[in-house]
């Protein structure tokens, strides 16, 4: 499907992932965008081949040769007149001549052999078994009639294994319950010990949790089908659709600068250790050093802060908590045997 | 920094008193422990009693520093500091009879070497030792842990001697007056060589230290920096901050002035008394401390086996439900 395109416009399904091919039934594809523009007024010729076609005839091309689409149309068309069975004719090989007259004929129109006398051929045909074709318009055929039973069973097992299900679990939502009022009332009244009851019960609940034992009816899950017996795939549709991505509330974070209690008068700031001249007394940084990040202002903020913190200190509390080793330690290495206490 | 760090919450004392305090009693519970059938009068005679204990301490302290200059290669300074430190911490909550001073007193300086990032490997720490380097290296590796276990994993430790360069490159730049600051330097370091012979560091910041420092340099050189104290310190309008400052200060002083000086002939008495008292369990050279260890590594081994048996069973038992079960 790569190489699909549009031969009037020359889009592709890669320039345009959404390009949607119509077929009429001339068998020549056009994309939506070509349709809406040239059959605006309703009707119009194709570009291809001049065949006069109406708007509304359109329709989705299914498969990737437009050829194909073409004598599936065509076939559609031909069965509606030619819709004898085998019960009509007196041998089988009668039936099969005719089955091989149809495949002629939609042959010859899809690819245009002898358009003309076919179409004669077939008018013809139409005249002599008018009466058969109106009376078999109305009627389903037999294999449709088939399909038609399967799927009604398909439902109703369907619905039958719904129902057995829910009764399942109302069941034994309701034992759950009883349980439950038993256990109370065991509670209020016996006098066994308290842990032998509620271990007996935490038994039994536990049974009522299996309820696939060999007693019960097991229950399959009903699948939710993706396939009817007539092998039309159903609820499966090509775009997924992904959860959409969950929003997360959050409060923005806001800085707040921290404060420290410093103990002493404030150090100068890493500008003006600089600014201030500092710098000048420590030993300037070597070119390997700031190759390093290394900067001589570093060092020197660093020591007049640690000058500076904890000047004004004097201890006010002993200090909390005392690290008593006799309590906290267990033996670390071999000679870390403890008799402190 | 100081401000956060673990040496002001936790080891930072309110005065002397409280340091005597809990030293004193770690002396007298181990005296009553060991001491049941003995005479209350005769304790003092066989066990250490405080004030010997303390001069035994201390005496190992001078052998730290000592130790520390001599140390090849050489160390920084921060290293003895931190050493020091590790000392003192540890026979705040232990005593000497428990743990002799000796491996403490190495292993604290082998910690402090890592934690202050001077890079030497235990071969080349033991190279120091004059003899039993095989012996020193396994002790030394024992004690490591419990030394770390004692000081509560609390390793960082703030030295006076950042400080002081700090002071230093700061009357530099706000102290003009001063023709040549350096000449305060020999003596402020020589300052707070001798303070760590004191307890100043569990009892004082590490910048009040190096203020003293200065101080008491610039004093001894007969240069005045009261100016510089009181204006661009502290700043005017704080009197209350600079009155308690200075006191700190003055106590500082006052510590370092005051050293005892130590006995030699009495410490070799006190060394020997050690050796008679000390806990026979916890001496690593001990017929009784191996004996334990023997018995520690038996039990380790046996608890091993049974868990082994345990689990052997337990797998069997797992088995045997599974195939039952199959």
């Amino acid at each position: 499907m790569d190489d699909q395109y549009c031969p009037h416009c020359k889009t592709t399904k890669y320039r345009n992932p959404s390009l949607k091919l119509l077929v009429n039934i001339c068998g020549h594809s056009l994309c939506e965008n070509c349709v809406d523009l040239l059959f605006a007024r309703g009707s119009g010729s194709c570009p291809e081949c001049n065949t006069a076609l109406r708007r509304n005839n359109f329709r989705l091309q299914l498969f990737e040769d437009p050829v194909v689409e073409k004598e599936v149309d065509i076939r559609k068309r031909i069965l509606k007149d030619y819709c004898k069975k085998e019960e009509d004719f007196s041998t089988l090989r009668e039936f099969n001549d005719y089955l091989e007259d149809i495949e002629t004929i939609i042959f010859n129109l899809a690819n245009n052999i002898d358009v003309e006398s076919t179409k004669k051929k077939m008018e013809e045909y139409r005249k002599a078994n008018r009466e058969q074709i109106m009376k078999s318009k109305g009627k389903l055929s037999k294999d449709e009639a088939y399909i038609e039973a399967l799927v009604e069973q398909e439902r109703c097992e369907e619905e039958e294994k719904r129902q057995m299900y829910m009764l399942q679990k109302t069941e034994e939502k309701k034992k759950k319950t009883r349980n439950r009022e038993a256990l109370i009332d065991d509670l209020m009244f016996s006098d066994q010990n308290v842990e032998d009851i509620l271990a007996t019960y935490e038994a039994k609940s536990k049974d009522v949790h299996r309820p696939l034992g060999y007693g019960s009816i097991p229950i399959t899950v009903p699948k939710p089908a993706t396939k009817f017996s007539s092998g039309i795939r159903v609820g499966v549709r090509g775009d997924e659709n992904f959860l959409p991505i969950p929003k997360l509330e959050e409060t923005l974070f806001i800085y707040k600068a921290v404060t420290q209690k410093t103990f002493g008068p404030a150090a100068p700031s890493s500008q003006e250790v600089e600014t201030l001249g500092y710098t000048k007394h420590v030993r300037p940084a070597s070119p390997q050093g700031i190759g390093g990040g290394y900067q001589s202002m570093l060092a020197c903020h660093r020591a007049m802060q640690d000058a500076f913190c904890g000047l004004f200190y004097v201890p006010e509390k002993s200090p909390s908590p005392t690290p008593s080793v006799s309590s906290t330690i267990s033996t670390g290495s071999d000679s870390t045997e403890m008799d402190v206490s | 920094m100081f401000h956060t760090s673990s040496q002001r919450k936790h080891w930072m004392f309110r005065n002397e008193e409280e340091i005597i305090k809990l030293r004193r009693e770690n002396v007298t519970m181990y005296a009553d422990k060991h001491g049941d059938s003995m005479q209350v009068e005769d304790r003092p005679l066989y066990f250490l009693t405080y004030d010997e204990e303390r001069l035994l301490c201390r005496h190992y302290e001078h052998l730290v520093r000592d130790f520390c200059r001599k140390f090849d290669p050489p160390m920084p300074p921060s290293v003895l500091g931190t050493s020091c430190a590790y000392f003192k911490r540890f026979y705040i909550h232990n005593t000497a009879m428990d743990y002799h001073p000796k491996w403490i007193m190495y292993t604290c300086i082998y910690l402090a070497c890592k934690v202050e990032e001077f890079n030497v490997s235990i071969m080349q720490f033991v190279g120091n030792l004059p003899n039993n380097r095989e012996k020193a290296t396994e002790l030394i590796l024992n004690h490591e842990l419990l030394i770390m276990q004692h000081l509560n994993f609390n390793l960082t430790v703030h030295n006076p001697f950042r400080p002081l360069e700090g002071f230093l490159i700061d009357i530099k730049t706000r102290v003009l007056h001063i023709a040549d600051t350096e000449v305060l330097r020999k003596k402020a370091e020589e300052f707070i060589y001798r303070s760590l012979a004191t307890d100043a560091c569990l009892l004082f910041a590490p910048s009040q230290i190096a203020l003293a420092a200065v101080l008491h340099s610039a004093s001894k050189k007969g240069v005045n920096l009261d100016k510089y104290v009181t204006d661009s310190l502290v700043g005017k309008g704080n009197s209350d901050t600079l009155k308690q400052m200075v006191e700190q200060l003055k106590k500082v002083r006052f510590m370092v002035k005051h050293i005892e000086p130590l006995n030699p002939t009495k410490i070799q008495e006190l060394e020997e008394k050690l050796q008679k008292c000390r806990n026979q369990e916890l001496d690593p050279e001990s017929q009784i401390y191996k004996k334990k260890l023997e018995e520690k590594l038996l039990a380790e081994e046996e608890e091993t086996y049974i868990k082994r048996q345990l689990l052997s069973e337990e797998t069997k038992r797992s088995e045997d439900q599974f195939l039952m079960s199959v």
